[in-house]
């Protein structure tokens, strides 16, 4: 198949953002069809061959700043890098803190402190894998953040208890199904409502992504 | 400041009057002997930036309408972008001064 390179350039503009696109990629078709008119009159195909090089390294480089730039621009994760980095460190002391504790109760046998030890397991590892997945997806996509936290949540809360279920009942002849179950509520509960006071407290930005 | 080259490169091919996206880079091949030619990516990223920093403005003025693609866009320096790239040749002559004195490069014969 022998493709135009007016039509193989088009595709190579798919590598920048859509917006990118839609300002100026007209212009840049017009820019690459002028360069390649003036290449095959003064130097042929050689000169051809150095364009498409010129070009893929220039897309290799500045494709990746234009989709930097925009994420900078669409996401309120990247717009309070000081902020996010508090609320990260905070989640870590959260998490030491709740670990201590409980390594301190099963130690001395505090019945009090144990009776929290399922609903810390639960918070520990669905915050780690949810939050990881939500973060992600905020960084990726327009889509509404609490949204994309809710159902992030419910889903990973889900098949983590799900695994719980399959496996601790096997390995733990203590296991006990009610205890799992409200951990993984409280649990639920617990980095749902951390993420509303978040998008409350960040403000429309970070709800306004949806369109 | 200091400004990135290309940015520099394309203030000082519109500070001789408006010019599309390739007049431009055929400014900057010629007035750096070849040695830069812009890619597309570097040349309309440059252009968002100083668009949006109002370094320069799109001109709807063509130069001659009659032998013009009227699809092609046209860009001019504006004042603030003058000022900026009076500054930036103030800054790197200055340093040039600096190389002159040290006998890094020989000074221009008057």
């Amino acid at each position: 198949m022998n493709m135009p390179p007016q039509r193989l350039f088009q595709i190579v503009l798919f590598a920048y953002p859509r917006d990118f696109r839609r300002d100026y990629g007209q212009q840049m078709e017009q820019f690459f069809r002028d360069c390649y008119r003036a290449e095959r009159v003064t130097r042929g195909r050689l000169g051809l061959g150095g364009l498409w090089v010129r070009t893929l390294l220039d897309l290799a480089r500045t494709a990746p700043r234009e989709h930097l730039e925009t994420l900078r621009k669409d996401n309120a994760i990247m717009k309070n890098p000081g902020k996010n980095a508090l609320a990260f460190l905070g989640s870590i002391v959260l998490i030491v803190v709740a670990f201590l504790l409980l390594s301190y109760g099963k130690k001395h046998e505090i019945s009090t402190i144990l009776i929290f030890g399922r609903i810390l397991d639960a918070g520990m590892t669905a915050g780690i894998v949810g939050n990881l997945i939500i973060f992600l997806l905020i960084t990726i996509t327009r889509l509404n953040p609490l949204r994309i936290a809710l159902w992030t949540l419910l889903v990973v809360h889900g098949a983590l208890l799900l695994v719980t279920i399959v496996v601790g009942s096997k390995v733990d002849p203590a296991f006990s199904l009610s205890g799992v179950l409200l951990g993984y509520i409280v649990s639920f509960l617990f980095w749902f409502s951390l993420h509303w006071i978040w998008s409350k407290a960040i403000g429309p930005l970070a709800v306004s992504h949806e369109s | 400041m200091p400004l990135r080259p290309s940015v520099f490169h394309i203030l000082l091919a519109l500070s001789d009057g408006d010019l599309h996206g390739y007049g431009i880079m055929q400014e900057v091949a010629e007035h750096t002997d070849g040695q830069i030619k812009l890619g597309p990516g570097t040349l309309y990223g440059a252009i968002k930036r100083l668009l949006s920093e109002r370094l320069i403005v799109e001109v709807d003025e063509r130069p001659d309408p009659e032998l013009d693609d009227e699809r092609r866009r046209y860009y001019r320096l504006t004042d603030f972008g003058q000022k900026v790239l009076k500054a930036e040749v103030q800054r790197i002559s200055k340093m040039v001064s600096v190389a002159q004195r040290k006998r890094l490069i020989p000074k221009p014969r008057s």
